[in-house]
């Protein structure tokens, strides 16, 4: 008889599962050790559904051609992520403009296998003008003005979170990240990377706490979302991300990459593994994000 | 003259006010004034209120001190969550919406409180500023009972005649029943707050009117500094003032790191 397959893998991704040109949904906070994969692998051409750091590291690594985006921003004092907004205004990048109702809406048709999702959000405003992937549309019970979302689906949805058993029944701790439970649902394959493998017992023990269930592939990897928070484990790395914030800015005000480029080398292109991308962070640095 | 507060402690207060007790307030990303306003409005006068932050509805009204996130997503805030839900679940009740008020900043805010967190420059495609993008303000202020408008500085910049782009719908073209028209459940923007005056909008064609004037502010400071003519009625207070009260419990149980007096406010 054969035994049930473990989703329990090493920390790299499958070849075939990344492509040029593919879409990929990244959950938050933001798995980087998938994210490093991906532009240590070279992917070109993403499309991107994303945010935040992980979103303008993707940019400043050159490997985006189409962002989903609903908000881009650096954190304090960078209302804009640099990275981005350069790429976008020179063209570099295409926008895909939209809101958290419009994604959340284009995520669900895809998981329910639906053409197009009805939203209310977004109607009045130039998000269809500017996206001409929105479409208005009278409703045809009540007349209403509604705007008709196409799916989302993406190709492939990367995942942040705290524990799973080795069949890929995950559990977030606190609550799961923003959108992650509509990326896996719209996406064809899941990757989610964990603090802590737990026994199926466990899981068991409690299974409303399962968050995602039968995800394709699991990876365990302490600190892997470094320098972002993971909750139940550790705070972000406020000062890591501030200062590639603060380097990205510089680059693309003056144009001078070197800084950048030495820094996504040093984190990002270098590592040949996580261990060795947590010895060039330093553990003193990594043991000091304690949540309390 | 000789100021005791800041401008955003003055902001932060007078929102404090305008929030009534048993409200449901949700405060979005990185709006300082509104995470202040919501705690300062919770401890005075509203133990009925909810709070949600990042999803999270928090129970904090026994605490003594209720911090302010000392980052964007600091999720240590969900350590006060009694319920939490994630960005998109949260939509699954938008019906009950009405009940709730929220809070917005933008990038360019035209006379009728429309606004845009898009960017500026005619082509979309080649933007001379890229903004930060919507985040969820769309649905909301569709949904919601009331929201505000708060700014963290009043220039020609951000007040123009016409949106470059359109992120949220405030009164539209300037018809009352503009929002009616689209079929908008919420009720629309009440106030639009800056360093230098508190605005609402006019009854009959829903431009911007000055309502107070800060103190210390002169109406010639903010004519010349909004990009559209303003409603100015004949009788121009000031705004209130925070009271002692307010001040010491802003500063002693909510904002202790004095983020609303530090670099980057006014």
């Amino acid at each position: 008889m054969r035994e049930r397959d473990a989703k329990i893998r090493s920390e790299i991704i499958p070849e075939s599962w990344l492509w040029d040109g593919m879409t990929v949904a990244i959950g938050d906070p933001a798995p980087m050790v998938l994210i490093r994969q991906i532009i240590s692998r070279n992917i070109k051409d993403l499309t991107v559904i994303g945010t935040g750091y992980a979103l303008d590291i993707l940019i400043a690594a050159g490997i985006v051609k189409k962002t989903i985006s609903y908000l881009a921003a650096g954190g304090v004092g960078v209302p804009v992520a640099p990275c981005f907004r350069k790429a976008a205004e020179s063209g570099e990048i295409e926008v895909w403009e939209c809101e958290e109702g419009i994604l959340t809406s284009g995520l669900e048709a895809a998981g329910k296998g639906l053409p197009f999702m009805p939203c209310r959000g977004g109607v009045g405003t130039s998000l269809p003008e500017i996206n001409k992937d929105l479409k208005v549309f009278q409703d045809p019970f009540g007349n209403e003005t509604l705007i008709a979302v196409p799916a989302i689906r993406p190709d492939l949805a990367i995942i942040h979170a705290s524990v799973s058993d080795s069949y890929g029944n995950v559990q977030h701790c606190r609550g799961p990240g923003w959108l992650d439970l509509f990326l896996c649902r719209a996406a064809d394959k899941t990757i989610v990377q964990v603090e802590s493998v737990i026994s199926n017992e466990e899981v068991r023990s409690n299974p409303w706490a399962t968050t995602l269930a039968d995800v394709d592939a699991v990876i365990c990897l302490k600190w892997g979302a470094h320098p972002l928070y993971s909750r139940g484990h550790y705070i972000q790395d406020i000062k890591f991300v501030q200062e590639y914030f603060s380097l990205a800015a510089r680059a693309c005000k003056t144009g001078n990459t070197n800084t950048l480029e030495e820094f996504l080398i040093r984190y990002y292109r270098g590592p040949k593994s996580h261990a060795e991308y947590l010895e060039r962070v330093g553990i003193g640095r990594i043991l000091e994000l304690k949540e309390y | 003259m000789n100021k005791l507060y800041s401008q955003q402690e003055l902001m932060a207060v007078f929102l404090a006010r305008d929030l009534k007790d048993g409200e449901h307030l949700q405060v979005g990303y990185a709006l300082p004034v509104a995470e202040a306003a919501t705690r300062l409005a919770h401890i005075m006068h509203g133990p009925n209120m909810e709070l949600i932050f990042l999803g999270a509805r928090m129970n904090v009204h026994h605490l003594e001190y209720l911090p302010m996130p000392e980052f964007g997503w600091d999720n240590r805030i969900v350590r006060w969550a009694e319920s939490y839900s994630d960005r998109g679940h949260r939509f699954d009740r938008l019906k009950d919406w009405t009940k709730r008020v929220f809070f917005i900043g933008g990038v360019q805010v035209d006379k009728y409180g429309n606004t845009n967190l898009i960017g500026t420059g005619k082509n979309f495609k080649r933007l001379d500023f890229r903004g930060p993008g919507s985040v969820g303000t769309p649905t909301l202020t569709t949904h919601v009972g009331r929201y505000y408008i708060i700014l963290n500085k009043h220039s020609k910049r951000t007040f123009v005649e016409k949106c470059d782009y359109i992120s949220t719908v405030g009164w539209g073209d300037g018809d009352p029943e503009a929002r009616t028209k689209l079929g908008f459940p919420g009720g629309g923007p009440k106030y639009c707050l800056t360093p230098l005056c508190v605005m609402d909008f006019d009854e009959n064609n829903k431009s911007m009117r000055v309502r107070s004037l800060h103190p210390g502010v002169e109406l010639q400071d903010v004519v010349s500094n909004t990009g559209f003519p303003l409603v100015v009625p004949k009788d121009l207070p000031y705004t209130v003032e925070p009271t002692d009260e307010e001040l010491y419990v802003l500063r002693t149980r909510v904002d202790r790191e004095g983020i609303l007096r530090s670099e980057g406010s006014v």
